[in-house]
């Protein structure tokens, strides 16, 4: 493999990037004294989860003056790793990555590149099962997620809360091969089955967490069921307003509740309006942030990861289930967080089903 | 020229019947009248895209910049009228500034494939991505909300029990129709997409024409951009994400070959009342999840196998 080609290839990438996304990745020229270049990788800047994510990042690394960069992997899976591997040459394992694999298998190609070179790696959502942090020490420093069960069994049940306890709900589900699609569907099922038959699922259907496709099965529901339907359930934010435009184009809008997952603030806003009742905040400005910050103390040495135990190297971070009674307060938290404090925001040790 | 009606030019018709009584054997509220308006409330972002894209397609060129242009122009949109990013407020005006936007990048692309003679499938792919990327870039990421509820009324109000956006795209099946029957624009289409050479040899501007037709299908887009901005009130860089699959299927499914030359921008409108209502029936019949892709491409393939007139197809590609 020629890493000069790529490494050029993916300096032009990373340039071209950090051009268009304005003000990011301009922080290299200050560089901290370790010389630790702090990365973070994902899908892409299009949406607002991972737009924030990166952004999280970023703040960390002008707090601590280190250079920063931002890989794209485009849902592409060999893009990911030849972009992870091309910056890894680069800076010769000098190098703290924030990772957000493409797909699961991705993260072990990731975690034993990141070792044979000496670089450090936090990684999120996406691993396999049988892939553990303590399996490479130092190396892999963490893997951080969100329970897709539980919040989704939570949110559902505001949702349940909502229609008063009982009638019918349909619901919308993610890409149905997705780990967190099948999660979240599951966490409400449970929740639907805890009412004892007060609540039935009327009808699922997976609109690929897309707004244009919630929409038109939305349509489609009004209707095949009409009135039957109390409540909708979606499994992210998106499906979940593109469902309560296709009420809207009803005059329904805010008759039938709404619930959605991921934090967005058009969901939030659609929340104080009174149209939704309710979708689950995610933390994605600490989830990028804090995974560089706690990877950067383990490659400086400032904690001996291989000495934490588990539950602080696979955790959970928390996600808000975030309602009308609530929002207030939520739009008023103080969301900043101490860089130092690597576990205040873990609610446990993640559990494999 | 062939006297008597030639049944295959109607076959699309036949197979977007027979699903509504499949349908409505399944499930008669199908056929209820507040449905057939939710079917054509659906419909109206894609009779829109596809107006542009038949007339690309009977050039024998393809247009795949549809999601890139829908989503720049989207977010235009949505940054002019009253909005939470912006202070502008320009109301019903910001169509125009869509509707400029999208012929000037459909212009580019025209000018692209023609100048540099880069084929249609790349600059228009390029072109697409390069839109998406602007709209990601000034946005961050982040969509932009629509308050301006005047503006949302392009979709969301109703005339006639309609709502509006339906309108809007009836006006630009209009539109499309009277250019391809009524135009000189229409002739060279077709004499185009048929034989380039001999449309050349005979006096047709064949560059001045494909430039015409991408700036006519850019500003589609960007009408479709507007649209799809009062529809969901808002823009964002992922807005137009399946846009491009369902327009080059309803166009084909419609009867029009993607060789060029054959078909009709009516073909395009039943091609996209199949496409959506195969969506809203499989909900319908309660059709199961993952079955519901296996039968939507078994459907396709058995629409456009009997619309497609072999007579006229000497290669197919």
């Amino acid at each position: 493999m020629d890493f000069r080609t790529c490494t050029r290839r993916t300096v032009a990438a990373v340039a071209a990037l950090s051009a268009v996304t304005v003000g990011a990745a301009a922080t290299g020229a200050f560089a901290a004294d370790d010389g630790i270049t702090l990365a973070i990788s994902m899908r892409s800047l299009s949406n607002p989860y991972h737009a924030t994510f990166a952004k999280g990042g970023e703040d960390f690394a002008n707090s601590i003056g280190a250079p920063f960069e931002v890989l794209v992997t485009e849902g592409n899976s060999e893009k990911g790793l030849a972009d992870i591997r091309a910056l890894i040459a680069r800076t010769e394992g000098n190098v703290c990555i924030n990772v957000d694999p493409n797909d699961s298998p991705d993260a072990k190609t990731i975690v034993e590149e990141a070792k044979a070179a000496g670089a450090y790696v936090v990684t999120q959502w996406n691993k396999p099962d049988d892939l553990h942090p303590w399996d490479h020490n130092p190396n892999y420093v963490a893997h951080m997620s969100f329970s897709g069960v539980g919040t989704s069994e939570e949110i559902t049940g505001a949702l349940i809360g909502a229609m008063g306890g009982e009638g019918g709900i349909v619901a919308l589900g993610g890409i149905l091969s997705n780990v967190p699609a099948i999660e979240r569907k599951l966490g409400m099922e449970q929740a639907v089955e805890a009412t004892g038959g007060k609540v039935t699922v009327l009808d699922f259907q997976p609109a690929d967490w897309n707004e244009t496709k919630a929409f038109e099965i939305m349509q489609a529901w009004l209707t095949r069921y009409g009135d039957e339907i109390k409540g909708v359930w979606a499994a992210n934010d998106s499906m979940a307003i593109g469902a309560l435009e296709a009420l809207r184009q009803e005059g329904k809008a805010g008759s039938v509740p709404v619930t959605g997952i991921d934090g967005t603030d058009a969901a939030l806003s659609a929340i104080e309006a009174g149209e939704m009742a309710g979708t689950v905040a995610w933390d994605p400005n600490w989830t990028g942030g804090m995974g560089l910050s706690l990877c950067h103390a383990a490659a400086t040495g400032k904690i001996d990861i291989a000495a934490e135990p588990p539950e602080h190297r696979e955790f959970y971070g928390t996600g808000i289930v975030v309602t009308p009674e609530n929002i207030a307060e939520y739009r008023n938290r103080d969301a900043s967080f101490d860089y130092d404090d690597y576990w205040a925001k873990s609610t446990g040790q993640i559990q494999y089903q | 020229m062939a006297t008597t009606v030639n049944w295959r030019s109607l076959a699309p018709v036949f197979v977007f019947a027979l699903l509504c009584v499949v349908i409505a054997l399944f499930n008669p509220n199908f056929l209820s009248p507040s449905n057939a308006v939710r079917i054509l409330a659906a419909a109206a972002i894609p009779l829109v895209l596809v107006m542009g894209a038949t007339f690309v397609i009977l050039m024998g060129s393809i247009d795949l910049s549809i999601e890139g242009v829908v989503a720049l122009t989207a977010v235009v949109t949505a940054a002019l009228v009253l909005n939470d990013h912006t202070s502008a407020n320009l109301g019903l005006f910001a169509i125009a500034f869509a509707l400029v936007a999208g012929a000037a990048i459909g212009f580019v692309s025209g000018a692209i494939h023609v100048w540099l003679k880069v084929p249609s499938f790349m600059a228009t792919l390029g072109i697409g991505f390069a839109c998406l990327g602007i709209a990601t870039a000034a946005l961050g990421g982040f969509p932009v909300r629509i308050s301006d509820s005047g503006f949302r009324a392009l979709t969301l109000g109703r005339t006639f029990g309609i709502p509006h956006g339906v309108w809007v795209a009836f006006a630009a099946v209009i539109v499309a129709y009277v250019i391809q029957q009524r135009t000189r624009l229409g002739r060279w289409i077709y004499a185009i997409g048929t034989d380039e050479v001999t449309a050349r040899q005979s006096g047709v501007p064949v560059e001045r024409t494909r430039i015409l037709v991408f700036t006519l299908a850019g500003l589609f887009c960007g009408l479709a951009g507007a649209m799809s901005a009062a529809q969901l009130g808002q823009g964002h860089a992922l807005i137009a994400s399946g846009r491009l699959f369902t327009t080059i299927t309803a166009v084909v499914v419609g009867g029009t070959a993607l060789s060029g030359g054959v078909g009709s921008v009516l073909n395009s409108v039943i091609g996209v009342l199949i496409v959506i209502v195969l969506t809203n029936g499989m909900v319908l019949m309660g059709v199961p999840p993952f079955v519901q892709q296996g039968v939507q491409g078994v459907l396709i393939i058995i629409a456009v196998a009997l619309a497609l007139d072999r007579r006229h197809l000497d290669v197919v590609k």
